[in-house]
């Protein structure tokens, strides 16, 4: 909602500053998005001025060379408008005036010849769009005057973000009452004139209401209008809050429709079939071309305005072409009415088209202002249209009743605020704007709220009010008294926290992408048709493909982060994402599962000093490393590995499957080569995948604290050549299933292919770490002990010693 | 004759002291001086040769100078230690040169923010709830008393999956849920991700919400107040000045806007508040009955209040972030930076 300051104070005078005043309706919860002061560039720059000659300029043929007075002084200015004519009072910027747009203007030479200024349009000014000529101004202005003062320019522009429930503040006058509330003045109604007589029977036009949808439509018949422009002071307020002046009759709805909030139509009377309004609902067929020369298809949910034959307004959103006011109308039918607002929503929504109008009537207007909207905009087309009134004015439909009696007690209003407030101080904070309330007995107060405050409807509404009105700042801060309870925490969102720390220390960068992505992906990825992550839960009014389906898998979206980094001269990524994805199921809503996928790519230590890190990119085991220390820190018992899994985005023969006793907890590999083409990666992507419920669901390795050892430890080394197909970890599995007490800890510490080693073997060098508790070892047990695990290794991978 | 030796051996070992230089220096002087053989011992010796009526006050001349020649030995030794020695060794390491380091990654700034927002609350006592990103019309709207064409709806701008189904626009769906499984009394926050289909600098289809809601008998606006104050006194700065504003949500009644004084600013005015001095962080209100029945509690026997924040927002303010796109890029330049 827009409003000039000095229009508002023509109902009432707030008294402080516009700022001061934002400030105070901010505060009463109508927010000012923004104060602006109107034409404060404009200045002393811009003056009015007579031209007195004009002459054709010698060297350009579009331009004319005028004398202008600005009362004492007189210019030369150069001018290519093509209404400059001797006697035209209009703007003229002087040297030194920056114009809305930015210019400056300066003395200048144009075309050979001096120019002292630049007589302006209203779009030079910033007045209007209008650009045809300059400015055509009123005689009786003084040439030298500045503009702004001369047409009363200056004022401060003021936009309230309104909140749905105050359609009543939709207009200045709403705005007013709520300005009365807290300076305590009365408002000045814009005119005082009586409501014409309801009287349909002798009018000669007829409105029948055939729809439920509309309980009051008020009309009246004005007969020798004048349609022309408006006066200054209308097209000043109207061009001020942005809209623009069409004619007389045209711009006095509008003008209504922003000062009481009550949205107003005018029909060319003659243009009436049977000079009879039916409001009723569309037919399935029928059609009409609204105002802005759309045709627009009807259908039987739409309230419609229709005359004999047929459909000349969408009601309470839009008037037809057919019936729309002319410069050659000269009888006009005033409607003023109040439409349900749920049907004037269905019918926006439908049409997908907002007015001002319906804005107003899907919030609701007040029922009990429809006539007296109406009478003022009568009263302004007679005094600025010369229109003659028909007397009596018909007001059809159900009706609306006036709002219920609300029961109010000041104990539950005190309860509620956290603070005791009186009966006498609520009846007088809700008397300020208006809303009568009386006591009824010693604990309750009846409360009759207005019929433009439509919002209001129960106790705690009014407690609202009386909150607003207090002012929120007033009130108390306290803590609440709870019970003390512990917060239980959710396994899964502990569990989140712990995957990310862990992750966060190994180097990688947390991303969030959206959960939504696009279905070239699948492709990209390679997936098979009948992959079940092709199976999404899609959007219906996706903000574009890339963003259309539901995420099945997060890998997609890490390629592309790693490209977008790649293509930034970032080629060291370690990225991981916990996030949800999205899988249809039979009913209404997904199953929505939590998975953590990370991709390595790069060298192995990202943005690490080149002193003291080689460029040594991540491989496999980098990946499997990540996956190892992650699972050991988040105690997952029972974990192992195996090349089973095979997905089409691996490179074949790195895919790894993870497993935590039989359950398959994800799996890690390399992404295979054709699907980072796909992508636009030309470096190698390492990345892993966990389920977060499957993690959830395993029973974790306990923590249980083991006595330090008392005796010192030795280390053996075996040095075999095993056939290459061995792997080294069932080496290390062996051994300890031989479960040998006295051996503490086997690792592999190098593994040999190559020279001086026959070709289908590879060596393999074990050091095995011997630890008694009861006492220290000896070389003679350690060698027994050392002797059958080198035996056990020999005969079970038909291996021999390596002779060194 | 004897005294004036005293003083010249005293005089000649304070300076040798000095001298000294290295530490290997010290156990020559120690002989030298104090042993067993040494210059004061030897002098002490030849006391017995002196007048029996000067021998008590050389006595304890000759005393005070070995106690003295001790103590100065001793510091000088405890100074010597500090001052590096090897002054060679010292320059064969760079200072300046970088140290050995295996990076960190970093959480994202959002959840760093949404971090530190839940810990807030959690502190107050608030069990954290989470829910769908997929809800039904029924627990995103019409349960928290927006129903189908209410024009408050026009608030949210909804992808839709189906008719009935949703993306959220918010994380308050699980103010209905929790209540329609728990009793009061309750305090539940409810973070995640949350979706509107917009997009621009100030707007993303995805962020990151957090709604909170206490619920017990008599629990007033002065409770939510307080609540929410001490929210700001920890997330920003203990003198943060905040205010709070009437406004309008469908599932609270009386609601209210939460402003902060600027935090770019200080509350003079500038382009991030638009020059007001104030910027909104939250929204919040006394959940309206008409909640309490849907979820089937006595308006009249409880009362609660609600609140909602997005994450990304204060995740902006804290950290100076001009656009909120930045955020789901996830180029590594910016999220190295939090």
């Amino acid at each position: 909602m827009k409003f000039t300051y000095n229009w508002l104070k023509q109902y009432i005078d707030p008294a402080i500053s516009a700022a001061e005043l934002a400030d105070r309706l901010t505060m009463l919860g109508l927010e000012v998005e923004f104060v602006q002061d109107l034409f404060a560039d404009l200045g002393d720059g811009v003056i009015v001025t007579k031209v007195l000659t004009v002459e054709s300029h010698p060297n350009a043929d579009k331009l004319v060379l005028c004398q202008v007075s600005a009362g004492r002084e007189e210019y030369g200015i150069a001018c290519g408008a093509p209404n400059v004519r001797p006697g035209l009072v209009t703007a003229l910027a002087l040297p030194g005036t920056t114009l809305p747009s930015g210019l400056v203007i300066k003395k200048s030479k144009i075309r050979g010849q001096e120019s002292d200024g630049m007589l302006c349009s209203e779009k030079d000014l910033g007045i209007s769009e209008d650009h045809g000529g300059i400015m055509e101004l009123p005689d009786s202005l003084e040439p030298g005057e500045p503009l702004v003062s001369a047409l009363g320019l200056q004022d401060t522009l003021i936009e309230v973000d309104l909140t749905p429930n105050r359609p009543d503040c939709a207009s200045v006058i709403g705005i007013a009452r709520e300005v009365a509330g807290f300076t305590g003045k009365t408002i000045h109604q814009p005119f005082q004139a009586d409501l014409a007589a309801k009287n349909s029977k002798d009018l000669p036009f007829a409105v029948s209401v055939e729809a439920p949808d509309c309980p009051r439509y008020c009309g009246r018949l004005l007969k020798n209008v004048q349609i022309g422009p408006s006066p200054w002071w209308l097209k000043k307020i109207l061009l001020a809050v942005g809209l623009r002046p069409i004619n007389n009759v045209v711009d006095i709805t509008n003008y209504v429709l922003l000062e009481y909030g009550q949205p107003l139509h005018a029909f060319d009377f003659d243009r009436l079939a049977g000079g009879r309004i039916i409001v009723r609902k569309g037919k399935e067929g029928e059609k009409i071309e609204t105002l802005d020369n759309v045709v627009r298809d009807l259908d039987p949910e739409m309230l419609m305005i229709c005359d004999a034959e047929k459909p000349v307004a969408i009601a309470g959103i839009m008037g037809g072409g057919n019936s729309e006011v002319s410069a050659v109308t000269s009888t006009i039918l005033l409607e003023s009415a109040y439409f349900d607002p749920l049907s004037i929503r269905r019918t926006v929504r439908k049409m997908k088209m907002g007015t001002d109008s319906s804005y107003r009537f899907e919030r609701g207007v007040d029922p009990q202002g429809v006539p007296k909207a109406m009478e003022r905009a009568v009263q302004l087309i007679c005094e600025l249209a010369g229109a003659e009134p028909v007397a009596g004015m018909a007001d059809e439909g159900s009706g609306v009743a006036e709002p219920a009696m609300i029961p109010l007690r000041p104990q539950r209003v005190s309860d509620l605020l956290g603070m005791d407030l009186s009966a006498d101080h609520i009846r007088t904070l809700l008397g300020s704007i208006e809303i009568r309330a009386e006591k009824a007995d010693q604990h309750t107060l009846h409360v009759y709220p207005p019929s433009f405050r439509v919002d209001l409807e129960r106790e705690v509404d009014l407690v609202e009010e009386v909150a607003r009105l207090q002012g929120y700042n007033d009130l108390p801060s306290a803590l609440p008294l709870v019970p003390m309870t512990f917060p239980e925490s959710d396994s899964i969102r502990s569990l989140r926290k712990k995957v990310a720390n862990i992750m966060v220390a190994m180097g990688f960068h947390e991303a969030i992408n959206y959960s939504f992505g696009s279905e070239k992906y699948f492709d990209m990825l390679g997936l098979d048709q009948d992959d079940r992550r092709r199976k999404t839960v899609r959007l219906l009014n996706p903000l574009g493909e890339d963003q259309s389906v539901m995420r099945t898998g997060l890998l997609a979206d890490l390629l592309a982060v790693c490209r977008h980094n790649i293509n930034r001269q970032n080629n060291e990524v370690r990225l991981f994402e916990v996030g949800k994805i999205y899988l249809p199921t039979d009913s209404v809503q997904p199953e929505e599962e939590e998975i953590l996928t990370a991709v390595l790519s790069g060298r192995r230590y990202p943005g690490a000093s080149f002193l003291h890190f080689k460029e040594d990119a991540v491989d496999f085991s980098d990946a499997k490393g990540v996956v190892e220390n992650l699972l050991q820190e988040l105690q997952i018992p029972d974990v192992s590995f195996d090349f089973c899994v095979t997905y089409t985005y691996i490179e074949p023969g790195t895919c790894a499957g993870i497993k935590s006793g039989t359950t398959e907890i994800g799996c890690f590999g390399k992404v295979a080569t054709n699907v980072l083409k796909n992508f636009g990666i030309k470096q190698e992507v390492f990345f892993l995948e966990m389920h977060l419920e499957k993690l959830n669901g395993l029973e974790l390795l306990p923590k249980a604290f083991k006595p330090l050892p008392k005796f010192p430890a030795v280390k053996w080394d075996i040095a075999v050549l095993v056939p290459d197909a061995v792997g080294g970890g069932e080496m290390l599995k062996a051994i300890e299933e031989y479960n040998e007490p006295l051996i503490e800890r086997v690792e592999i510490f190098d593994v040999y292919r190559g020279k001086s080693i026959d070709a289908g073997l590879k060596s393999v060098a074990l050091s095995v770490t011997y630890r008694s508790h009861e006492h220290t070892l000896d070389d003679r047990t350690v060698d027994g002990v050392h002797k059958k695990i080198t035996e056990l290794i020999i005969s079970n991978f038909n291996g021999k010693l390596r002779e060194v | 004759m004897m005294e004036e030796e005293l003083v010249r051996l005293q005089e000649e070992a304070f300076d040798s002291l000095s001298a000294i230089k290295h530490a290997s220096e010290f156990e020559p002087f120690r002989v030298k001086y104090l042993g067993r053989k040494g210059l004061i011992t030897g002098a002490m010796r030849m006391l017995g040769q002196v007048a029996p009526e000067d021998r008590p006050r050389l006595g304890q001349l000759a005393n005070t100078i070995k106690k003295e020649v001790e103590e100065k030995f001793e510091s000088r030794k405890a100074q010597l230690a500090v001052t590096p020695i090897s002054a060679p060794q010292a320059q064969q390491i760079d200072l300046s040169l970088p140290g050995r380091s295996i990076p960190f990654g970093k959480l994202h700034p959002v959840t760093q923010t949404m971090e530190e927002v839940c810990s807030i609350f959690e502190g107050l006592g608030f069990t954290v709830a989470e829910g769908p990103d997929v809800e039904t019309d029924f627990y995103n709207f019409e349960a928290l008393n927006l129903p189908q064409h209410h024009p408050a709806r026009d608030m949210h701008d909804t992808f839709y999956i189906d008719d009935g189904v949703l993306l959220r626009t918010h994380t308050s769906p699980m103010q209905i849920r929790v209540m329609e499984k728990e009793n009061p009394p309750l305090r539940v926050i409810a973070p995640g991700k949350v979706y509107r289909c917009d997009s621009d600098i100030t707007h993303t289809p995805m962020f990151q919400q957090v709604e909170g809601f206490l619920v017990d008998r008599k629990v007033s606006f002065a409770d939510l107040k307080g609540v929410l104050s001490v929210f700001v006194a920890k997330m920003f700065d203990e003198q943060t000045a905040i205010r709070f504003r009437p406004s309008f949500f469908p599932f609270t009644e009386p609601s209210a806007e939460v402003d902060i004084a600027c935090v770019i600013c200080g509350g003079d005015g500038c382009r991030v508040c638009k020059q007001t001095g104030w910027l909104e962080i939250l929204g919040a209100g006394l959940i309206d009955p008409e909640v309490f029945k849907m979820v089937n509690y006595d308006p009249e026997e409880y009362s609660g209040f609600a609140f909602g924040l997005g994450i990304e927002r204060i995740a902006m303010l804290k950290y100076g972030i001009n656009d909120i796109r930045l955020f789901y890029e996830n180029d590594l330049r910016f999220l190295a930076q939090f």
